[in-house]
């Protein structure tokens, strides 16, 4: 399993280091052009990480065989090339959202930032060690911290930002303790080769640590009850930076859980399935509840984003020891959706925002009249959230249920369906004010609502993208279960 | 892939591709829109006609192509024509050319939304009503809710956002569990194509077969609507367009008493046969209650709406005779009261148009000014009454004599005396009677409340303010026409609609 | 040699008092000392088992983990600084511009 050093093997890691020299390109540039050239940055960060994900989907592909590189710091398998090349099309997508934002456009150091976060995450969804697997929280973290709070002159943003840190320092805190015990126990920080310590562990000393380590991943998912961050986040950070945290931050958070879940603690199999299964319930109902009450919309996807965790969970719990069913499948699937789904709903929003200035309901009121294109973009996210055919969110729901249903927890599958019509409930309502309210002042709906070129450029890719997953959905599927057959 | 099969793709998704050439067309330009529209509708009803031509009774025109299978999952594209779908199809794309032409002065805003949603719709019906594969089922059948909720809530009356929400809610609540189930089915046995899973049906657990058909019914149930279930129908209906009224009654409705006809019945004959009675006696208590709610209401559009509750009671009494006379009579009335009740609706919207009222008492005597609508109307009325010689009769009357004779109801009947420990012979030997009877008491009742609107409408004492309204013009009598035509024609003679539902009526029951 | 017991003891104290002093202090500087308390309350225990087992990861990881809090606070400064500029309070109960 573990393959000695040789040069080959920097092409597994190419994608990371890609990044980086991406990353130290813009600094260099931020400071050696002058301020009005700087929007370029942008597009250079954008053009950067699509060649990024052309070359890691080409080169980098990982062998038949998942291998542990670099002294088992690294698991190189189909998981964590599927989910790197999410996170580089999901920070492409940001950066496109980014660039004509007054207080991030031209700053070379939020690209840079942006960038080292996702390489974090990359590193996270290849992490073969609990060393590696916390610098790579960290790594994805603290610039997030920073993003959140990137606009100093807005209230809103510091705090979320100094939120976001405060709940994330203190959860990570409760996690490395548990990583601590894990080592303690086992005298390993190999995932793989903690296992089979673990194993002869008395039971509640692996659920004690494992409970400790799912502080951290649910505070990374937004699972409910370590939640509370991200309504206040996603409302203070700037609105790209909030839509990549509910999406790429989210996927990386589950990326760890799966992997950490199987490879470490297999033995306790039973006992966490009933834990995350009851995680599961909460989370999508606690987070479908609150967002009934919400009249901005930033807040009413944040509490989306937690009830999505929770049927996210579901797949999880549908996993079998076998490796051979829906479960982990779904939830690739589940993220790839979600990704693009809610990427689509948070650009809208930030498209509508950067005009209108408001992220309250009330003023979404008529906007099918004033921007029809804009308003069909909305259509199709919140439709694909709510789990409406043809989109890809439906797919998605579908699947994971399906897991559920033939792991035999059809109680939880059918909690999660009458929680998509909660769902489906608030999601109509946002649609209500788009498309069958008018404004107060009819004159309003005149305005024009310009929406510059890297939005309509995001904005198209995401919807081809979301209505692909939705009727084309057997490729995306294959790959999501080659993904997830190589954690096993 | 054959002829057949590709006239099944094109009936299908030749609306949806109608819908995207309304995109190329300026949203200003209002009558071209409509006009691609209404073409688009009728090159799918010449599609439909085309696949009548080549359709034999005894053979579904098919077509099975697979779409996903990965890990036990096998999803097909799976499409088919076969006497349970074909009238409801012919239904569909009869109903939607003439619903989109009665729009053709009422709806002005955002023409080209409507159409295209309109079209859109269509689609999805058809989806409904041709899928034979559970996923594809459900996929088409989510998919009808986004345009019919836009339609009402864009484009329909006073309180059209509660209506529009409260419809898509509950259907939406019927349908999930449902999902639930067929997905257990195609987990459970690796298919999701609806023959392949009847040819397993014996393999199904009674336990899990009594689940399924309660998860699957509900969503029907909603949908049909069922008494008691009903309460989002007369909202929706009063609050949508005439258009949409005509869609929804027409062919939406139909949509949930397929289902039962196409799943219920066939995937688990056993759980039916067992739950006959209380969906005979559901359906009879929704016949009586909405013909009696019908009575008392005093606008036009709701008194309609309520008789849908009422009518549809009667097919679900068909369907759940669970003998051959019922079940055709049922599909025959599934396409009578689109017939029916699609022109009511249409003929309702026409008189909102020139009054702007669908109050039953700002009218009365209007046979005087408008005689050629009073004629129309008066057929219609009767119709749906189900007056001989028109096409009503024929589908309750198969219907009474299927649920008099069935043997369902009749060995539950049985039951029931004889836990109550009477002996007298007559009540045992026809139980099914009963049950006929006391739906009969809903045609008497029709008969009353629909000749009552009638009376208030076209007769008695013509008001000032209806002094000058201008007849029917040639744009609604074509709009008419065809269904008074079939009116009369499945009226007089019916054989050859019964030709084409009765062979696959008659494999259902025989697998 | 004392027992790694002990040090495990001592450890799960330190986490505790930090969790509460996360839990319970409202001025962010002793918030993030509380945190501080916590991440070496884990290195006590990494450091303490490392020496038992007599391999180097756990010490490797605990010069990544003081890497890692100086980071964070340095980052947490910022914030703080950033607050104080505009509200010259950085109570955690006055930052409160956000809902929750």
């Amino acid at each position: 399993m573990f393959v000695p050093f040789d040069s080959t093997m920097l092409l597994a890691i190419l994608p990371e280091i890609l990044l980086v020299v991406l990353a130290g390109v813009v600094l260099a540039l931020d400071a050696a052009w002058q301020p009005e050239k700087r929007r370029w940055l942008g597009w250079l960060t954008v053009v950067g990480l699509a060649v990024a994900f052309i070359l890691t989907a080409t080169v980098s592909q990982p062998e038949s065989e998942p291998r542990l590189l670099f002294g088992g710091m690294l698991r190189d398998d189909w998981l964590s090339f599927a989910f790197r090349l999410v996170f580089l099309f999901g920070a492409a997508i940001t950066t496109l959202f980014a660039m004509d934002h007054e207080a991030l456009g031209r700053k070379g150091e939020f690209y840079v930032l942006l960038l080292v976060s996702t390489l974090g995450m990359n590193l996270m969804a290849s992490a073969g060690d609990l060393i590696m697997l916390y610098l790579a929280i960290e790594t994805t973290s603290i610039p997030l911290y920073i993003l959140a709070g990137f606009i100093t002159t807005d209230d809103k943003s510091t705090e979320a930002g100094f939120k976001y840190l405060l709940f994330g320092a203190m959860t990570s805190a409760v996690m490395l303790y548990g990583f601590s015990l894990l080592y303690g126990f086992s005298g390993e920080t190999n995932l793989y080769l903690l296992a089979g310590k673990l194993g002869e562990l008395p039971m509640p000393a692996l659920l004690g640590s494992l409970l400790l380590v799912l502080v951290g991943f649910s505070f990374k998912v937004s699972a409910v009850p370590f939640h509370f961050w991200a309504p206040d986040v996603y409302e203070g950070a700037p609105t790209p930076v909030a839509g990549f945290l509910s999406t790429a931050s989210k996927a990386a958070g589950f990326a760890v859980l799966m992997r950490v879940l199987l490879a470490a603690f297999p033995a306790a199999l039973p006992s966490w399935q009933g834990l995350i299964a009851l995680l599961a319930v909460v989370t999508m109902t606690v987070g479908n509840l609150l967002a009934l009450a919400q009249t901005n919309v930033k807040r009413l996807l944040a509490f989306s984003s937690i009830a999505h965790a929770g049927y996210i969970l579901i797949g999880v719990v549908a996993v079998n020891a076998a490796g051979m069913n829906l479960g982990m499948a779904s939830v690739v699937f589940y993220l790839i959706a979600y990704l693009l789904t809610n990427l689509a709903a948070f650009g809208a929003v930030a498209t509508f925002g950067r005009v209108s200035g408001s992220d309250e309901m009330d003023a979404y009121k008529g906007l099918s009249r004033r921007s029809p294109a804009l308003a069909l973009v909305m259509l199709v996210a919140f439709l694909s959230l709510s789990g409406m055919p043809p989109f890809g969110g439906f797919i998605a729901k579908v699947f994971v249920f399906a897991a559920a249903v033939e792991a035999n927890w059809i109680w939880l599958a059918v909690i999660g369906v009458l929680n998509s019509i909660i769902g489906l409930y608030y999601y109509l309502t946002l649609l209500k004010y788009v498309y069958l309210y008018r404004q107060d002042n009819l004159e309003e709906e005149q305005k024009p609502l310009p929406i510059s070129r890297p939005y309509a450029l995001a904005l198209v890719l995401l919807v081809i993208g979301i209505i692909l997953l939705g009727t084309a959905f057997n490729p995306w599927f294959e790959w999501s279960r080659t993904a997830a057959a190589s954690l096993f | 892939m054959d002829f057949g099969a590709l006239l099944l793709t094109l009936v299908t998704f030749a609306p949806l591709l109608g819908a995207a050439a309304l995109l190329l067309v300026k949203p200003e330009q209002k009558n071209a829109l409509r006009w691609v529209a209404l073409i688009t509708a009728l090159v799918t009803f010449g599609i439909s006609l085309g696949l009548l031509a080549i359709f034999n009774p005894a053979d579904a025109i098919r077509i099975d192509l697979p779409w996903l299978s990965v890990a036990g999952w096998n999803v097909h594209y799976h499409l088919a024509l076969d006497g349970l779908s074909i009238l409801l199809v012919l239904l569909t794309t009869l109903l939607t050319p003439l619903a989109i032409l009665s729009t053709w002065t009422s709806v002005e805003d955002r023409v080209r939304q409507f159409m295209a949603f309109f079209l859109m719709l269509e689609t999805g019906m058809l989806g409904v009503f041709l899928a034979q594969d559970l996923f594809l089922f459900y996929i088409f059948w989510e998919f009808t809710l986004v345009p019919m909720y836009f339609l009402i809530g864009i484009w329909g009356g006073e309180r059209r956002i509660y209506a529009a929400v409260k419809f898509f809610l509950y259907t939406m609540a019927g349908s999930v569990l449902m999902l639930v189930a067929l997905l257990w089915l195609g987990t459970q046995y690796n298919t999701f194509s609806l023959p392949e899973l009847i040819a397993q049906r014996a393999n199904i657990p009674p336990q899990a077969q009594t689940w399924l058909f309660l998860a699957f019914a509900l969503a029907f149930a909603i949908k049909v609507p069922m008494w008691p279930l009903h309460t989002w129908l007369p909202d929706a209906h009063v609050e949508a367009p005439t258009a949409g009224s005509v869609i929804l009654a027409g062919v939406l409705l139909k949509m949930g008493t397929y289902g039962f006809l196409r799943f219920n019945l066939t995937l688990f004959p056993q759980a039916s046969w067992e739950f006959s009675p209380w969906m005979a006696l559901l359906a009879i208590i929704g016949i009586l209650y909405g013909a009696l709610v019908s009575y008392a209401q005093t606008d036009a559009k709701k008194l309609v709406a309520y008789s849908s509750v009422s009518h549809l009671g009667f097919v679900m009494l068909g369907l759940f005779a669970l003998n051959q006379q019922g079940i055709q009579g049922a599909l025959l009335q599934m396409i009578n009261h689109g017939l029916s009740t699609g022109a009511l609706f249409l003929m309702v919207g026409m008189l909102y148009e020139r009054r702007h009222t669908r109050a039953l008492d700002a009218f009365g005597g209007l046979w005087k000014v408008i005689p050629v609508f009073g004629t129309l109307l008066l057929i219609v009325s009767l119709s749906s009454v189900g007056l001989p010689g028109l096409n009503g009769f024929i589908g309750e009357f198969t219907i009474l004599l299927g649920a008099a004779g069935s043997d369902a109801l009749g060995n539950a009947w049985n039951q029931i005396v004889t836990a109550l420990g009477v002996s007298f012979i007559p009540m045992r030997s026809a139980g099914g009677l009963w049950f006929a009877g006391f739906a009969a008491l809903g045609v008497i009742f029709a008969a009353a409340y629909l000749l009552q609107m009638y009376q208030k409408i076209c007769l008695g004492a013509l008001k000032a303010e209806n002094q000058n309204l201008k007849d029917l013009s040639w744009r609604e009598i074509i709009t008419l026409l065809p269904l008074l035509v079939l009116i009369f024609w499945i009226g007089l003679y019916p054989k050859p609609f019964i030709d084409l539902i009765a062979p696959a009526i008659n494999q259902m029951l025989g697998y | 040699m004392i027992p790694v017991e002990y040090y495990l003891g001592l450890s799960a104290i330190m986490f505790v008092i930090g969790a509460l002093g996360v839990m319970v202090r409202r001025n962010p500087l002793v918030i993030f000392m509380s945190v501080e308390l916590m991440l070496n309350s884990a290195n006590l225990v990494f450091v303490a088992f490392a020496h038992a087992y007599q391999v180097l990861d756990g010490q490797v990881f605990v010069f990544f983990v003081m890497t890692v809090a100086a980071a964070e606070v340095a980052i947490g400064l910022a914030l703080i600084v950033s607050i104080f500029r505009s509200k010259h309070n950085i109570n955690a109960d006055t930052v409160n511009e956000l809902k929750g």
